[in-house]
């Protein structure tokens, strides 16, 4: 199984059922993959700080919203992060590849690769890394935390993750 | 007529729908006219009202009212693509177009020149959309509206500049506003 099929497992298992993204190269397995499964609402945004929006409307209609993008786009959330999902006490789910992580080939990725943690963290995310499907347990309990606590949750999803044992 | 005046006619058209706000002062009015706990009222996040309102829109099958204002769509005017996309028949976003950003000082906006935006949401293959100037003729197209189910429909109202004296900040914290709202929406 590939590590981006054993992430969708995990995401369903924990009842992840509505899906925004915002396209990155990394993440061009898993976009299919949300685009082809009946059981869960999908579409994809221009813009992150539009697909928060859209999560937050469907988490008030009872559902478990995340949002699949690169890390950089999480630059484009910031205000909706603190004054719409802190504020009104929403939680959603980040799926983030982590461009300008150890084998990043593209030297302007690096810049955001190094803030978006500390970006997170700022804004009030819990944020965690996931470097390889080993660790996919983290997913898990950083999911039932973010519900439990109201508080949104970003997972780190380097290029190792994506190599899976290559 | 005034924006408060044109959301005066909407709600007169309003029974058990979903109203999703925008955020200053076309909220404050919103709870003045007619409180309700099917409002939520978005108090940060500018532009977000129209896609928080197709999220719940995609999620449940309650009719879905967004009240938005002509600066706020011009800064997320992705959402026009997305809601073109989507699709949702259960969907009414509202603009109403005063040309300004009345919440920061009356500051012209992209309305008051170049922007029209009801051209943008038929771009963005929205069919149904209605462009409206007379004050009279805005409670019986929501009406229709509500009544037909092949949304997404799209209704810009042009208004004046301006605002009633001595409406104040809403006197509800942001979580009474969700966990009202969570259980009117009952999804």
């Amino acid at each position: 199984m590939t590590p981006t099929e054993q992430l969708y497992q995990r995401l369903r298992a924990e009842r992840i059922d509505f899906f925004v993204s915002v396209p990155c190269k990394l993440l061009a397995e898993l976009i299919e993959r949300l685009e082809g499964d009946p059981d869960i609402t999908y579409t994809p945004v221009t813009r992150e700080e539009e697909g928060l929006g859209i999560l937050a409307g469907a988490y008030m209609a009872g559902k478990r919203p995340a949002m699949v993008m690169q890390n950089s786009g999480f630059g484009n959330t910031i205000n909706a992060v603190c004054s719409l999902l802190s504020y009104f006490k929403i939680p959603v789910v980040f799926l983030t590849s982590h461009r300008g992580s150890e084998g990043e080939p593209v030297e302007a990725q690096r810049v955001m690769g190094d803030a978006v943690k500390p970006l997170m963290e700022a804004a009030g995310v819990d944020c965690i890394e996931v470097a390889s499907t080993d660790e996919l347990d983290r997913v898990g309990e950083g999911i039932a935390r973010a519900f439990e606590t109201r508080r949104p949750v970003g997972f780190l999803f380097p290029f190792s993750f994506w190599r899976g044992g290559e | 007529m005034r924006r408060f005046e044109a959301t005066q006619r909407v709600m007169e058209a309003i029974t058990d729908e979903l109203v999703v706000c925008n955020i200053g002062h076309p909220a404050q009015e919103l709870f003045v006219i007619r409180d309700r706990p099917e409002n939520f009222y978005m108090l940060g996040s500018m532009g977000l009202a129209s896609s928080i309102g197709l999220g719940l829109a995609m999620s449940q099958d309650k009719k879905v009212v967004v009240l938005e204002g002509d600066g706020a769509v011009a800064m997320n005017m992705g959402s026009l693509a997305t809601i073109g996309l989507v699709r949702p028949a259960n969907y009414l976003l509202i603009i109403i177009d005063n040309e300004r950003y009345g919440s920061t000082g009356f500051q012209p906006s992209f309305t008051a020149s170049n922007l029209r935006l009801d051209a943008v949401a038929r771009a963005c293959g929205v069919e149904r959309v209605t462009l409206i100037e007379e004050e009279a003729r805005i409670t019986p197209a929501v009406e229709g509206a509500l009544g037909a189910d092949d949304g997404p429909q799209i209704m810009v109202i042009k208004t004046e500049t301006g605002m009633p004296e001595g409406i104040g900040v809403i006197p509800m914290d942001g979580i009474s506003i969700r966990d009202r709202f969570i259980d009117a929406v009952g999804a």
